[in-house]
């Protein structure tokens, strides 16, 4: 319950920024707009999942912008490759797999180099952002890679909705958010994750396997990107190398102004969930109110600033 | 009045209140120039509070403070340098990325047109620890981060001391000192006392207190309860007025009734000990006594997993095993209670119940089930078992004071038992009450038949409540002796002999 009480000036901004928003776009609060809204989000959303877990452990993960344009350049690749003309099924899927799995080499080497070297997270993955970029500049000469019309499956992930209404991507960033919420606050696993990021020192000594969990929220993390990969990839009809710039700035945003503390230890799913709600309503409301984009990126950068302050206040 | 009777300095009705909580209720106390003045009282009794007031961290809410003849305010740390108000702190503030020289001379390095002379510093802290004879600190130019807690504590010490003062106020300074370091620094304290600085100690040590100090006040529970000077009251009187109830500190020595060999050490070496062989039985206590870095935690550590073993066998229960790890060590039935609550301790920020049942999550969370039934009772076991004082499990076990945080740490392993518990510097910074407890506890466990290993800087701990103290230095296990036979002259000699021997 203190959780939820914590939360209560986050939505309260939200619904503060959703009424000021009505007042310049009349038809803001549409349904239709709203479900756009959460459409838009639902990418970044999918990112701050993984990097919520990372930033608990007192860690950083910057190559998770890089990782969505690798993943849509393998998976595309191999559709292509593999099915030709049709649409198969399977072929789909071992497609999504290959694109998963790059994605799982990546987490499982950012876990291995952050808990068994001194390497410190933040140059690890800025390494390895730079590793993966160049991979995804390797596919089609750089150029963008578009996706067959008939591949009516894949393109459904990022652009289908459930019953004609609720738009895949939520759908699956819902799912996304009741597995990770639940992995976090309901397992041993998520126990291990507070007391890792509170004092790995301590956690050594109470038995906790340090290394394993460690390998284990890198990888997750990368998989989160992996995801948030496939449907960037099918929103855009095609897989663009050059795309995911900057993902990973946005995605730690969410997650600070949700309230999880960037040195480690504390923090929660449902915080990073709103934090990444209001970066979209901030991003789609001044888009739509026809705010010139050079005073968007300000805007925004205040935001952060006093989100983060007023919960730094908060807890002392 | 005459200039001469006025006291160095004087505070009148001092009080500090924290939110609801008043951490000082109308404190007087005086201090003269050239006295040592004992400040004594249990955790939370406003020690700690008072001389942050004097250091300027702190402002009082009401109360006067007055040096000499002038009341002055101390609005920040930056008014109480200005008065020459020095204050070494328990928590460490060095910079661990810079030299010992470096340190000692922040914010006051040697400069000649804006270059920093650096040969001319380091002389400078050569000349600083030599004078005053901090002989475990040989290299000035050692980064910090590379000192031991104890080397680090006497860097602080230096750093203070190299500036001038009129009032020196040093909270906990032994807390991570051999006996020898202590006497080092109790020889420049008398020093000072000399040149008429007014000095105010805080100690949990009853018998360095009455070595060192002069007067001694009493706080309880942020009133002063009474001045008395040193050589005028028993230290029964003392402690009575500390705990308000009359305990005596004494060392209960648990009952010895040696079982079967629990854990067999046999020549054990890693890069930081060297040839370790010992063993220890159920019902026994065995202490580990030596200098700060002579190798008894590096021994826990390797133990336990922590540090790779080079060459030597572990048994336990006669078996060999291997342990590479904390856990292959806890599988094996042996639990280590770190030297250092807040750093390998606790997680800080989370609950007691957290923390308490961090071991145990096999227990009570099955896949996505928690099982607070379960949870619940093993931190009300806890808690009771060891008299926790807390206001509930789930504040957060920063908020405890030294004592019942190092209940929560021992405690949490008795859920389960181990078969062997290796309790490093286990009374470090608690005060008399909850060193009684832990006393008691510790007796507890060697009565049920636990083996247990305490390591320790404090020489009557350890003579006293050990059935057997093994003595260590650089690195090695020099001897093993029956507790009874044994005076706490023989073994500091047998601990210092080195030391000694080598700077003649």
């Amino acid at each position: 319950m203190k959780v939820v009480k914590q939360m209560v000036p986050l939505l309260v901004a939200i619904i503060i920024l959703l009424l000021l928003f009505r007042i310049w776009v009349p038809t803001f609060l549409s349904p239709e707009n709203m479900l756009n809204l959460t459409q838009q989000i639902s990418v970044n959303t999918i990112l701050a999942f993984g990097m919520t877990l990372v930033i608990l452990i007192g860690g950083i993960d910057l190559s998770v912008g890089a990782m969505v344009a690798l993943v849509g350049t393998t998976t595309v690749f191999c559709l292509s490759a593999l099915s030709g003309d049709s649409q198969n099924l399977f072929l789909v899927l071992i497609s999504i797999l290959a694109g998963l799995g790059v994605a799982a080499v990546f987490g499982t080497f950012h876990g291995i180099a952050a808990s068994k070297t001194a390497m410190p997270p933040f140059i690890i993955t800025l390494a390895s952002m730079l590793i993966a970029r160049g991979c995804a500049l390797r596919f089609n000469s750089g150029l963008p890679m578009p996706i067959e019309e008939q591949q009516t499956f894949f393109l459904a992930i990022g652009n289908g909705r459930l019953f004609d209404v609720i738009p895949i991507p939520v759908v699956i960033m819902l799912t996304l958010f009741f597995l990770m919420a639940l992995l976090l606050h309901r397992t041993r696993f998520g126990q291990h994750v507070y007391a890792l990021g509170g004092n790995r020192e301590a956690a050594l000594y109470t038995g906790i396997p340090v290394v394993r969990v460690e390998i284990l929220v890198y990888l997750l993390c990368s998989l989160m990107a992996g995801v948030a990969g496939m449907i960037h990839t099918a929103q855009l009809y095609s897989a663009e190398p050059g795309s995911g710039e900057m993902f990973e700035l946005t995605a730690i945003a969410a997650v600070v102004v949700g309230g999880t503390s960037f040195t480690g230890g504390r923090g929660t799913m449902f915080g990073t969930l709103i934090g990444a709600v209001i970066i979209g309503i901030l991003d789609k409301g001044l888009n739509q109110a026809g705010v010139h984009y050079s005073l968007q990126y300000i805007v925004k950068g205040a935001v952060i600033l006093i989100a983060v302050y007023l919960d730094v206040r908060r807890n002392r | 009045m005459s200039a001469k009777s006025v006291p160095l300095l004087r505070l009148r009705g001092i009080t500090k209140r924290f939110g609801t909580v008043t951490a000082l209720d109308e404190i007087s106390f005086d201090l003269e120039a050239g006295e040592i003045h004992t400040l004594l009282g249990e955790n939370g009794a406003g020690k700690s509070t008072l001389i942050k007031i004097l250091g300027g961290i702190h402002q009082p809410d009401q109360g006067e403070i007055w040096l000499e003849q002038n009341q002055i305010t101390l609005r920040n740390v930056a008014d109480a340098d200005r008065q020459k108000i020095r204050l070494i702190h328990q928590e460490l503030s060095l910079a661990p990325n810079l030299s010992v020289a470096e340190n000692i001379f922040l914010g006051r390095e040697p400069v000649s047109l804006g270059i920093l002379r650096r040969s001319q510093m380091n002389r400078q802290a050569e000349d600083l620890i030599a004078q005053l004879d901090l002989s475990e600190i040989n290299d000035v130019t050692a980064l910090v981060s590379d000192l031991s807690t104890a080397q680090q504590q006497l860097v602080e010490i230096a750093r203070t001391l190299s500036q001038e003062a009129r009032i020196l106020i040093l909270d906990e300074p032994t807390s991570s000192l051999s006996e020898v370091e202590v006497d080092a620094l109790f020889k420049t304290l008398r020093q000072l006392r000399e040149q008429g600085v007014g000095i105010i100690y805080i100690s949990h040590r009853m018998e360095e207190i009455t070595r060192l100090s002069d007067r001694i006040t009493v706080l309880r529970d942020g009133k002063s309860v009474g001045t008395a000077k040193t050589n005028e009251i028993e230290t029964g009187t003392l402690i009575q007025w500390m705990v308000g109830r009359d305990i005596k500190e004494h060392f209960p020595r648990p009952p010895y009734r040696p079982g079967e060999v629990a854990l067999k050490v046999s020549e054990l070496s890693n890069s930081q000990v060297h040839d370790i062989s010992f063993e220890v039985r159920y019902g026994e206590v065995l202490g580990l006594s030596g200098l700060v870095g002579a190798g008894r935690t590096e021994l826990a550590r390797a133990l336990f997993g922590i540090d790779r073993i080079q060459s030597g066998t572990i048994q336990i229960d006669g078996k060999p095993t291997q342990i590479q790890s904390p856990r292959d060590a806890l599988q094996q039935g042996l639990v280590l209670v770190p030297e250092d609550r807040k750093r390998q301790g606790l997680v800080n920020d989370q609950s007691v119940a957290f923390n308490i049942t961090l071991p145990w999550l096999k227990d009570w969370i099955n896949g996505c089930v928690f099982h607070y039934g379960v949870r619940n009772a093993i931190v009300e076991r806890t808690i009771s078992r060891f008299g926790v004082r807390l206001s509930g499990a789930e504040q957060p076990v920063r908020d405890l004071s030294g004592g019942n945080q190092q209940k929560v740490l021992v405690g949490r392993w008795m859920e389960q038992p181990p078969k062997i518990l290796i309790l490093d510097e286990p009374t470090r910074g608690i005060d008399v009450g909850a060193r009684e407890d832990m006393y008691r506890i510790i007796g507890g466990l060697v009565e049920q038949g636990m083996a247990l290993i305490l390591i320790s800087s404090d020489l009557d701990e350890v003579l006293n409540i050990s059935h057997k103290v093994g003595t260590f230095r650089e690195g090695r296990l020099t001897r093993i002796y029956e507790a009874q036979n044994v005076s706490a002259e023989q073994v500091m000699q047998q601990l210092t002999e080195g030391a000694a021997s080598e700077s003649r």
